[in-house]
């Protein structure tokens, strides 16, 4: 690994391109196998959302091309355009980032140039806010890169010094830095939010695919919300969260309720659905806005057919119960056929397809 | 996409059979044990209606399977398709383990993060470094809330915990408007 380094640092001094690119593959390689032999923060969760703020983060949703893009500004706009990526090639994008690092350290001219080399085969989208800043992160870090001992410490330290490189990085008078930490309650600046939180275990291919991931999170949750009655106002994931668990838990309790109703309500529990079927209730709105009239008849009469597979126990009621008040039933079915009509207003196309398939066989 | 109707139809279907087998294996309940048997051939009927597809039905099937009496039932309701979900079922412990641990070693390296972060972060507003934290605690607990409340939810990530949470949502309220229906429907009846 130390030969490895060292030309590396050479790379990072000469950075002749097609050293920097054949250099590149093979110091990184290592590296990366080792990233990705690390196991996936499946936890880092919806705190990584907050860290958004909830405008923020449903910002990042809607305009996430053009967040990553606008935050960059300050930065070299050039690597913008190239930096759209596929994640499904993290070690190239990995390398995609070192080489960012690397130019950045190495020279404007050179920037261009090997960015466009490696980014004309790949492109990055949700890289592109994350190499400029650690770019400028890492480049006080790549001075010491010459110095590790091992391919485990080299990562190690990579990751401690890059914590300690951020402390002084801080402290420093880059502008575009402090515009970074600034405005990093900006909604553009999400992206820098992101990574330096993450700094810690910021390496490339982790930060992106945590990117990929809180996307889809917010994806997510925004159905979760549009499902949830009142919850597309409200903004922030804590809050939501809060509504989300409220209407599960109330959902659960109603269901208690209901079934200890329908146990109080028959001293057996066997619901005789022709006798639910009178008139008087059929006229019921309440049943009208249901559509459990015309669910139930579907129901009932396909199980007649479907008996004949059933073990035998299940036959066994199917005849005792389905028979005596299923010729019950065809007699009532027929007077209801009208007012059954109108309920059939009220569903869908599948629904009053079935109903008809079921009327017809009825009426053989 | 299921269609809520086809669910709710389904659903009844399931748990009328479900509640007539019960009604067959024993004859006389009292109140509390009816409200389980509806309230259990319920569960199952509505996890069934997702024949094994979501994780929470596959969680609810166990759950359901452990007691003894009540797997002759959930056998009975699901009938040719129980043994290819006891056997989705029963990979449900093996995932967990791994992710327990792996969980573990995140929230050891979690504890570094936030020491380094409390040290760097000497340059912000201390204000919004608080509500930020803050934020992210009220968040993580009610993660853990929502996993405790959609079965199975131990198990899942955030992402499959999301989409979990919105079958479970839907499957719910079809459940409850078919219960209240039927009950509405019933006290009418005896009202008459």
């Amino acid at each position: 690994m130390e030969a490895i380094a060292g030309t590396g640092a050479r790379s990072i001094h000469k950075a002749p391109e097609e050293e920097l690119t054949a250099l590149e593959s093979l110091q990184f390689t290592d590296e990366i196998h080792l990233l990705m032999a690390a196991p996936p923060d499946s936890s880092s969760s919806f705190t990584a959302l907050l860290e958004l703020s909830a405008p923020q983060a449903v910002e990042l949703l809607h305009l996430p091309e053009s967040a990553n893009l606008i935050s960059n500004d300050s930065y070299k706009p050039t690597q913008m355009d190239d930096f759209k990526g596929s994640l499904h090639f993290p070690t190239d994008i990995a390398l995609i980032e070192r080489a960012a690092r690397l130019s950045v350290f190495a020279g404007e001219s050179n920037n261009k140039h090997s960015n466009s080399e490696k980014n004309s085969a790949e492109t990055a989208s949700d890289n592109s806010s994350a190499d400029p800043e650690k770019a400028v992160k890492s480049e006080p870090a790549e001075t010491e890169y010459s110095q590790p001992s091992g391919s485990d410490p080299t990562v190690h330290k990579k990751s401690v010094k890059r914590k300690e490189r951020e402390k002084k990085a801080k402290g420093s008078a880059k502008k575009s830095k402090t515009a970074a930490n600034e405005s990093s309650d900006d909604a553009e600046q999400l992206p820098y939010v992101h990574v330096r939180a993450r700094r810690g275990q910021a390496t490339d291919s982790h930060s992106l695919a945590e990117r990929a991931r809180r996307e889809k999170i917010n994806a997510r949750m925004k159905l979760l919300q549009e499902l949830v009655p009142g919850c597309s106002k409200i903004s922030g994931t804590a809050l939501v969260l809060e509504e989300i668990i409220n209407h599960v838990q109330s959902l659960q309790r109603q269901v208690e309720f209901l079934s200890m109703r329908l146990a109080a309500v028959n001293p057996r529990i066997d619901f005789n659905f022709d006798s639910i079927f009178t008139p008087e209730y059929m006229q019921a709105t309440s049943l009208v806005d249901s559509n459990f009239p015309s669910m139930v008849m579907p129901v009932m009469w396909p199980e007649a057919q479907v008996g004949g597979n059933r073990q035998q126990c299940q036959q066994q009621w199917h005849l005792d119960i389905l028979h005596q008040p299923g010729w019950e039933r065809e007699e009532v079915c027929h007077n209801y056929i009208t007012p059954e009509n109108s309920l059939l207003s009220y569903d869908s196309s599948t629904n009053s397809a079935t109903l008809h398939s079921s009327q017809s066989k009825m009426e053989l | 996409m299921r269609s809520p109707s086809s669910l709710k139809q389904e659903f009844l279907k399931k748990w009328m059979m479900g509640l007539h087998i019960y009604g067959s294996l024993k004859k006389k309940m009292s109140l509390l044990e009816r409200k389980k048997a509806i309230k259990l051939s319920a569960d199952i009927a509505m996890a069934s209606a997702r024949n094994g597809t979501t994780c929470w039905s596959r969680a609810l099937v166990a759950n359901a399977s452990k007691d003894e009496q009540d797997k002759i039932l959930v056998q009975h309701i699901l009938g040719t398709e129980s043994e290819r979900l006891m056997k989705k079922v029963s990979v449900l412990p093996l995932m967990s383990n791994k992710r327990i641990r792996s969980k573990k070693v995140l929230r050891r390296s979690y504890g570094s993060i936030r020491r380094a972060k409390k040290s760097n972060i000497a340059a912000s507003p201390p204000n919004k470094v608080l509500a930020i934290s803050i934020a992210k605690r009220l968040v993580r607990k009610r993660t853990l809330l929502l996993k405790s409340l959609v079965p199975g939810g131990e198990f899942m990530d955030e992402i499959a915990l999301i989409e979990e949470t919105l079958d479970y949502i839907l499957s719910l309220r079809a459940q409850v408007d078919v219960m209240r229906s039927l009950a509405n429907a019933s006290e009418l009846n005896n009202k008459n």
